[in-house]
């Protein structure tokens, strides 16, 4: 009793001094969300406890940007300490100015115009790029180097992803410099995943090239099913679409760089400016290889040289 | 009179305080500079050592790609090996994490394969690069270190070109993603909070652990480049400065040779002198103490000093003041106890020297000076009343009342000065003791209360001086019409005699029957003559001459007495100064002129 009595003021004290942060997250999909437990778990690392000082405010708005809008519009009368946009959330969020935003991007931030540049960001916006637009040509070229007859790609892209189009023009670029057809599938939302799916299959591709991106991932296990069925060797950009059967990924390690933002978030709570927090880019490229899935489609991986520089290869 | 006191106390009490503070600060100050010196000479050796790790570490990633690099160029170039060498250039960006991209030069200086983590691969005869500095640098050198650049003005980026041993080998350039070097410079902790850093030769940051600082591509360069300047200066020993986060740091720089880079190791000042600064503040409270320690032992001390002779000094101004019963208490077992006990002792020996000189000065009053002195220095006891054999003599002036009666005071006065003085002369010349003056009578003691021979003979000696000297006198005063003349009687028989008075007036008396023959035997004696009783006659009859005059009734005896005066008067007289004896001469015819027929008459009775 008489230690309940004391503990009580004392812990009254230290949760008053203990200020409970309140970051909004932002994102344009459904719940299960891979980034947000990267985040999640991220934030963790750095000592946080959710419903103890930090709280995470969940804004979803299923393919719908615009309607994230006014949850941007919310943001600046509430007081909100941090805002966190995953994927083309990001594009509602450009008009805020008053709370700091992190952002993670397959694209160019640069480009997207929300920063200056990535050493100096400049403003309330900083996060990390996953460098797809770059790595849009390198995936092409390993899918060629795997089948080296590889004539038609079919390329599944989510078009409400920021720098879809761009990501969508390196492919081209790089297919037809490897004597490819690409085969463009681009799909709007969860709802138009099954159809373009058929498209894709109809389209009598050697391959399937899937853009990462929040849908596709959400969506991993039935794409990667769909490649199987149709026997399309495929190639992703994270390692989770291999875990799920996809054949081939490249790519920076999507978790790692969610895991990462959390550091960034921490940084911004304790009193950093945004403005002077360079824009994260990948170091390591994962090359993951499924040879399960590569027995199932019957590609012998050996002849080429995609073995011995996988990161990781799953048996 | 209160400044010197409080000036002696000062001296003592600084000189205490000082004596035990100056020590100890002395002290307290040496071992803070030496333990400075040991913690600067530790810092640096500690910042030397992390600094060269780094710098070792830091070439062995270069020497390590370079190494690396080695291997693609050790075969020369032939025909359709294109792809094999972009195999080799993929196991290779397999091996080495930190090379992001890869070209293969041949003999020519033309790129014949390139293979990227990033963009895509190529083969087959590419762009002529004979003219790329890279290409250059590693022809001329074998190895070449390019500059460092930032690729979308945030990732620091370094080009390392390797020659073959043969020209025939080619060359390979690869490109390096500096931020790997993060994990060298990550793991250095120098302290709780110090660092490494790495700053190229034109000061821009390469390496931090706040990676950030280095993807900001440039921004604070200026910081970096005066940090560097300024710690390069030193040539590898610490110096203190302001950190990157303007923070004053101590830091040190040691050169990593084959990049020309610098590796900078710091440490906020805060902490790397914490250690000091703790034993800065141990030595402060300890001089705190010790000031304290010193003041209250420095005021004890010089408090037991001041004191004692505060006592001592107030001990003399009451010894001054006469009060010789004061005595001084000191108990402090040293040298000022031994002063103070010698000072009671000094004060018990002035007082008893004052009474001494109170007694003596008394004594004089009725004895002679000398006789005084003899008194005093025998004994006491001399004084105390006691019954003896004593002769008196009792003096007059014949016609002084009416001598009074005419004459003005002044002359009186004069008179009787001269006349005391001449009897006091007269009786300390013959070392008798004057009893009193009585207006114009005196009454002399022999035999009491220092003892003599013959008493008697010295009695009557001593009453015809004593005649002579008042005859003189009176010779002179009648001369002036004054008719005063001078009897004496002497009597001889046992007295009381003692100290006698009430309240320092202290007489010394005779009281018996003796006195009081002696004063009637002076009133029964003429102008000039000397009466002496039976008792002295028989003890002067053979030396001096006496005639009867009678028997004569006396008052206070049952039966009349046979009394006798002195007839002649020997001279000179023995033991009488000059003075008298040439003032004796002359007048002594003109006396027994004078008295003869008186004389004769006495005889004739």
């Amino acid at each position: 009793m008489v230690g309940a009595a004391l503990a009580c003021p004392a812990a009254a004290l230290a949760q008053e001094s203990a200020r409970v942060y309140r970051i909004f997250w932002l994102s344009t999909q459904s719940q299960p969300d891979p980034f947000l437990d990267g985040f999640r778990e991220g934030l963790r690392a750095r000592g946080y406890v959710e419903g103890k000082n930090v709280v995470l405010e969940l804004h979803y708005a299923i393919g719908n940007p615009q309607a994230l809008r006014e949850v941007a519009s919310e943001l600046r009368r509430g007081k909100v300490d941090l805002a966190v946009s995953s994927g083309p959330a990001t594009r509602a969020m450009t008009a805020v100015e008053e709370v700091p935003v992190l952002f993670a991007l397959s694209g160019d931030p640069v480009e997207l115009g929300l920063v200056k540049s990535v050493g100096q960001p400049g403003g309330n916006f900083t996060g990390s790029t996953f460098l797809s637009l770059e790595l849009a040509g390198k995936r092409v070229e390993l899918l060629k180097e795997v089948l080296p007859n590889l004539r038609k790609l079919a390329v599944l892209s989510n078009a409400n992803h920021p720098g879809e189009q761009s990501e969508w023009r390196a492919t081209k670029e790089a297919a037809e410099k490897l004597g490819i057809v690409p085969h463009y599938v681009p799909f709007s939302g969860a709802d138009e995943l099954d159809n373009a799916l058929g498209l894709a299959g109809e389209a009598r591709a050697d391959a399937l090239l899937v853009f990462p991106d929040v849908l596709t991932m959400v969506h991993r296990g039935k794409i990667a099913d769909f490649a199987i069925a149709h026997r399309l060797p495929s190639m992703f950009g994270w390692s989770e679409y291999c875990d799920a059967g996809g054949l081939l990924s490249y790519g920076a390690n999507q978790r790692a760089t969610y895991f990462s933002l959390a550091s960034y978030a921490d940084r911004i709570l304790r009193g950093e400016r945004p403005a002077n927090l360079p824009v994260v880019q990948p170091t390591k490229f994962e090359l993951v290889v499924n040879l399960r899935t590569a027995e199932l489609l019957g590609i012998d991986l050996d002849k080429s040289s995609v073995l011995f520089r996988a990161n990781r290869v799953i048996e | 009179m209160n400044s010197p006191r409080r000036s002696l106390f000062m001296k003592y009490f600084v000189t205490l305080f000082v004596a035990v503070v100056t020590p100890l600060m002395l002290g307290s100050a040496t071992e803070a500079w030496f333990a400075f010196r040991d913690n600067r000479l530790y810092l640096n050796e500690i910042l030397q050592v992390e600094a060269r790790s780094a710098a070792d570490r830091i070439q062995a990633f270069t020497d390590g790609i370079r190494d690396q690099l080695g291997w693609v160029v050790q075969f020369p170039w032939t025909q359709g090996e294109d792809d094999r060498r972009r195999i080799d250039g993929l196991r290779l960006l397999q091996q080495v994490p930190a090379i992001v991209s890869l070209s293969m030069v041949d003999p020519t200086g033309t790129e014949r394969v390139f293979v990227s983590r990033v963009s895509m691969n190529r083969t087959g005869r590419g762009t002529d690069m004979s003219a790329d500095p890279a290409v250059v640098g590693a022809r001329a050198n074998r190895v070449w270190y390019g500059p460092v650049h930032y690729r979308r003005d945030s990732e620091p980026y370094m080009r390392i070109a390797v020659a073959g041993n043969r020209a025939a080998a080619g060359i390979v350039v690869a490109d390096i993603n500096l931020k790997l070097i993060w994990d060298i410079i990550a793991a250095i902790k120098i302290g709780d909070t110090g660092h490494a850093l790495v700053v190229d030769d034109t000061g821009r940051l390469i390496a931090h652990p706040d990676i950030s600082l280095v993807l900001r591509s440039g921004a604070g360069a200026g910081d970096f480049n005066r940090l560097k300047s300024v710690v390069s200066e030193a040539n590898g020993s610490a110096v203190s400065t302001t950190g990157e986060d303007g923070e004053p740091v101590v830091a040190l720089a040691v050169r990593a040779a084959n990049v020309d880079w610098t590796v900078i190791a710091e440490q906020p000042v805060l902490e790397a002198f914490e250690s000091i600064r703790a034993a800065l503040w141990r030595s402060l409270i300890l001089i705190a103490i010790g000031i304290v320690f010193a003041f209250v032992l420095a005021y004890w001390r010089a408090s037991r000093m001041w004191g004692p002779i505060r006592q001592l000094e107030d001990g003399v101004e009451r010894i001054g003041m006469g009060q010789f019963d004061h005595r001084i208490t000191i108990q402090s077992r040293d040298e000022l106890e031994q002063l103070a006990i010698r000072f009671n002792q000094m004060a018990e020996e002035l007082g008893a020297s004052q009474q001494k000189s109170e007694r003596i000065n008394r004594l004089k009053q009725f004895l002679a000076p000398q006789v005084a002195e003899l008194v005093e220095h025998s004994d006491q006891r001399l004084l105390d009343a006691r019954r003896r054999e004593v002769v008196a003599i009792f003096g007059d002036l014949r016609g002084f009342t009416a001598f009074t009666a005419r004459a003005e005071p002044d002359a009186i006065l004069a008179v009787l000065r001269q006349y005391y003085e001449a009897i006091g002369a007269v009786t300390a010349s013959h070392e008798a003791t004057l009893i009193r003056f009585a207006g114009d009578g005196v009454m002399v003691l022999l035999n009491a209360p220092v003892a003599c021979e013959d008493p008697a003979q010295r009695a009557v000696r001593l009453a015809i001086d004593m005649q002579a000297a008042v005859q003189f006198l009176a010779n002179s005063w009648n001369a002036r019409g004054c008719a005063i003349g001078f009897g004496v009687g002497i009597a001889m028989g046992p007295a009381t005699v003692g100290a006698l008075g009430w309240h320092g007036r202290l007489d010394y008396t005779a009281i018996g029957n003796v006195v009081n023959l002696a004063s009637r035997l002076c009133d029964l004696a003429e102008d000039a003559q000397i009466l002496v009783d039976p008792a002295v006659t028989g003890h002067v009859k053979d030396s001096i001459a006496l005639a009867s005059i009678g028997e004569r009734t006396i008052k206070g005896y049952d039966h009349a007495l046979e009394i006798f005066a002195v007839s002649r008067i020997y001279a000179p007289i023995r033991h009488f100064d000059h003075r008298f004896q040439t003032a004796y001469v002359q007048p002594a015819e003109t006396e027994f002129d004078r008295i003869a027929p008186k004389l004769s008459l006495t005889d004739a009775d």
